[in-house]
């Protein structure tokens, strides 16, 4: 199925952050965003992506907003940066994706969607942290890592899947010893995250139960949000709605809260 | 999304949140159509996984379910939640909707027919006092051993000791069971329990394709156990007079047990011995005594006396058999199999112990049966991916192997398919003792082919 080398293959390959994204992000880190948005302004690929992100329905904005000052000044300094998170993470998107029937533009629009509902809960949580509201950008990258692991063997996987019900997560686990949040870390690794970015990214999987405090809270509120989002119909459809195994007794106690939080209608 | 199927039984595993917004989405056209192509006793929807979800969104299953059942007249239902969802699930079909609720999968697979003859005891306890005497009657059935608690009480009591049953039978409700005949295995017999009127409906509720499976795969006794039949009319009797013929090109036999002929007319009887059916008064007469059933066919040896041969348009296919093998290996361990030779002979064992066995029978275009025997290394090996568990049990070891041999079997169904060859497949059967298997094979020719699998000998065997 996948080896080791051909993980080792695709981590290798890649693409370092560019250099004009990875500026931009240092000065969004040291609160600069006025030089941040210099810098993004720089890359026209950049300045595309902040524009189409922008006026995606998520945020609502009536007017067409177009300058990247003007941007980072409206997204402030947390979503400044988990935006270019997000848009490091766009330059991994397949151009045509085989495994999943999912659009770039669905893509972005799950990041969108994540990373505003993430906003959220971390307002109820009470956390003011710049690091960790950007972490959850990196979250979708184990869909990309899926998609470019799998895409040539859908097959292979669907005739496995119709004796057991297997994941591709699972799946990968049990060849490999790594896991598709694994890999996304190695990922957030390569565009030099900080490490504890990193740690949070590998715990969304829910696989590890020794977890304690915040680090738990939150991998808790990771996994359980990203299962709200591949809920949706346009997710399921594509096949994002079994890529991973859900861990429903590793989130139970957080439901409730997260039921009010994100505003789902939990009555029967 | 697609229905994973284990032995005859077809599960959706659902995750996360269900509600009406979303559940259309689970289910293509292409999924409703090929889960009612499905060849399967049980259709289930596992809510194990499922967090959150409204009456609209088990609608959209309720649904599919409900098509399904009166289809195919097979057990349908949710499995795998708890004692809230339960509540819930009942609050929301105050009425009943038909369809069966189980506990977990493993409860619900008592409620069907298996490969397996092995006998469960199981504590049992309902509320309603009729669903707790049908469900007795079921399990009982289907081979097993229920004990029924009378009272809440008497259950609690009883549940303090749960080492001394498989499964605890509660939150469970078989609500309008699938009306097929339910079918066990004692060693090697199948037996099949009739009961009621046996009109035209017997060719509806009997599983053909399981017995036809049987056949293929080496069992050679066939009980229905008639004890509870009042009587059959004509249309009853030519349904088994078929049976016999179709028994008959086999050398299998077909006995009835307890059958009583008080309302059922004398001269079936003797329609029925002509066309080789024998008649038993106890089950015992049959099971206990180990020379008639040596004779019978059900003592384990089970040799058809007239062999079939090979033919030529099987083994024209040996190759997309092999392909569909070696490459199924390969997926599962990322480890090459090489051939080492190829030789039309009776199967040949060089040693039989540490081995595991496995076959599966195909019937179609072309008919006959794959052979694999592993060492036992090997086989924990090829299963691993399926298992996910370096220490499985032997059973988990066997279950997986099954669904391994499930899998060569389908890869090469896909590859025989696309050369315009229509086939299915039988339930895979697994062997702890090689011997057994031999003495099934005993002298029957095939395509043996010795492959070796990171050095070690492994063998494909195909016969008819």
């Amino acid at each position: 199925m996948i080896t080791s080398d051909e993980i080792a293959f695709y981590i290798q390959n890649i693409p370092a952050a560019p250099a004009v994204v990875q500026e931009a992000l240092n000065h969004a880190r040291v609160g600069d965003l006025q030089k941040a948005s210099k810098y993004a302004s720089e890359d026209p690929a950049l300045k595309l992506y902040l524009k189409t992100l922008m006026n995606r329905p998520i945020y609502g904005f009536r007017n067409e907003v177009s300058d990247v000052a003007q941007i980072f000044g409206i997204l402030g300094l947390g979503a400044s940066q988990q935006t270019l998170y997000n848009y490091l993470l766009s330059l991994l998107t397949p151009k045509k994706w085989e495994l999943f029937s999912l659009t770039n533009h669905q893509f972005y629009d799950l990041q969108a969607s994540i990373s505003k509902h993430w906003e959220t809960i971390l307002a109820h949580l009470n956390i003011n942290d710049k690091e960790l509201q950007s972490a959850i950008s990196l979250i979708p990258a184990s869909i990309i890592v899926c998609e470019a692991l799998f895409a040539k063997r859908k097959k292979e996987v669907a005739q496995l899947r119709a004796v057991k019900a297997l994941d591709f997560n699972t799946i990968l686990f049990r060849i490999t010893g790594s896991d598709l949040f694994d890999l996304s870390g190695e990922i957030a690794h390569k565009w030099e995250m900080p490490p504890r970015i990193v740690d949070l990214i590998q715990s969304a999987s829910g696989r590890d139960e020794n977890l304690t405090g915040q680090e738990r809270i939150l991998a808790q509120w990771m996994h359980l949000l990203l299962f709200y989002e591949l809920s949706q119909p346009a997710y399921i459809s594509a096949g994002l709605n079994d890529f991973i195994d859900f861990k429903i007794d590793f989130v139970q106690d957080i439901y409730e809260s997260f039921a009010q939080v994100v505003q789902h209608t939990c009555e029967p | 999304m697609r229905a994973v199927v284990k032995g005859r039984v077809g599960v959706f595993y659902l995750q996360g949140f269900l509600d009406g917004n979303n559940a259309p989405s689970f289910l293509t056209i292409e999924d409703i159509k090929s889960t009612e192509d499905l060849n399967i006793d049980m259709l289930l929807v596992s809510l194990k996984k499922v967090i959150f979800f409204n009456k609209n969104g088990l609608d959209v299953f309720v649904k599919l379910l409900t098509n399904v059942r009166n289809h195919k007249h097979i057990t349908v239902g949710f499995c795998d939640y708890d004692h809230v969802k339960f509540n819930i699930i009942n609050t929301f079909y105050k009425d009943g909707a038909g369809f069966s609720l189980f506990k977990s999968q493993e409860i619900a697979e008592l409620f069907t027919s298996s490969n397996k003859g092995e006998s469960r005891t199981v504590l049992l306890y309902n509320e309603d006092p009729s669903q707790r005497s049908s469900m007795a009657i079921e399990l009982f059935d289907y081979g097993h051993n229920p004990i029924m608690a009378q009272s809440k009480h008497e259950f609690e009591e009883k549940k303090k000791t749960p080492e001394l049953y498989y499964a605890i039978i509660e939150d469970t409700n078989l609500g309008v069971y699938g009306q097929k005949v339910a079918t066990r295995v004692t060693g090697n017999a199948i037996i099949y329990t009739i009961s009621q009127f046996l009109d035209a409906e017997i060719s509806d509720t009997f599983n053909l394709s399981y017995h036809q499976n049987s056949l293929n795969v080496g069992f050679r006794l066939f009980i229905f156990d008639a004890y509870k039949v009042i009587s059959m009319n004509v249309h009853a009797l030519n349904f088994f007079t078929k049976l016999a013929s179709s028994a008959a090109e086999y050398n299998a036999s077909i006995c009835f047990v307890g059958l009583s002929f008080e309302k059922t007319p004398e001269s079936f009887k003797n329609d029925l011995e002509d066309a080789g059916l024998m008649f038993f008064d106890n089950m015992d007469d049959i099971l206990k005594n180990k020379e008639l059933l040596q004779e019978l066919g059900g003592g384990g040896g089970a040799a058809a006396k007239q062999g079939r041969s090979l033919t030529k348009s099987l083994v024209n296919e040996l190759p997309q058999f092999i392909e569909a093998t070696v490459s199924t290996i390969a997926m599962m361990t990322n480890a090459t199999a090489i051939k080492n030779s190829v030789n039309i002979q009776p199967l040949t064992i060089p040693k039989t112990n540490d081995q595991y066995a496995s076959s599966i029978g195909f019937y179609g275009d072309i008919d006959g049966l794959i052979i694999l025997i592993f060492p036992k290394t090997i086989a924990k090996k090829a299963c691993e991916l399926l298992i996910g568990d370096e220490n499985a049990s032997e059973e988990d070891v066997l279950d997986s192997l099954a669904e391994f041999v499930n899998i060569i079997a389908g890869r090469a169904k896909v590859l025989l398919t696309a050369k315009k060859h229509l086939l299915d497949i039988t339930l895979p059967r697994t062997y702890a003792d090689v011997n057994t298997l031999l003495e099934i094979a005993q002298n029957k020719k095939g395509v043996q082919v010795d492959l070796s699998f990171e050095g070690e000998h492994f063998i494909f065997f195909l016969t008819r």
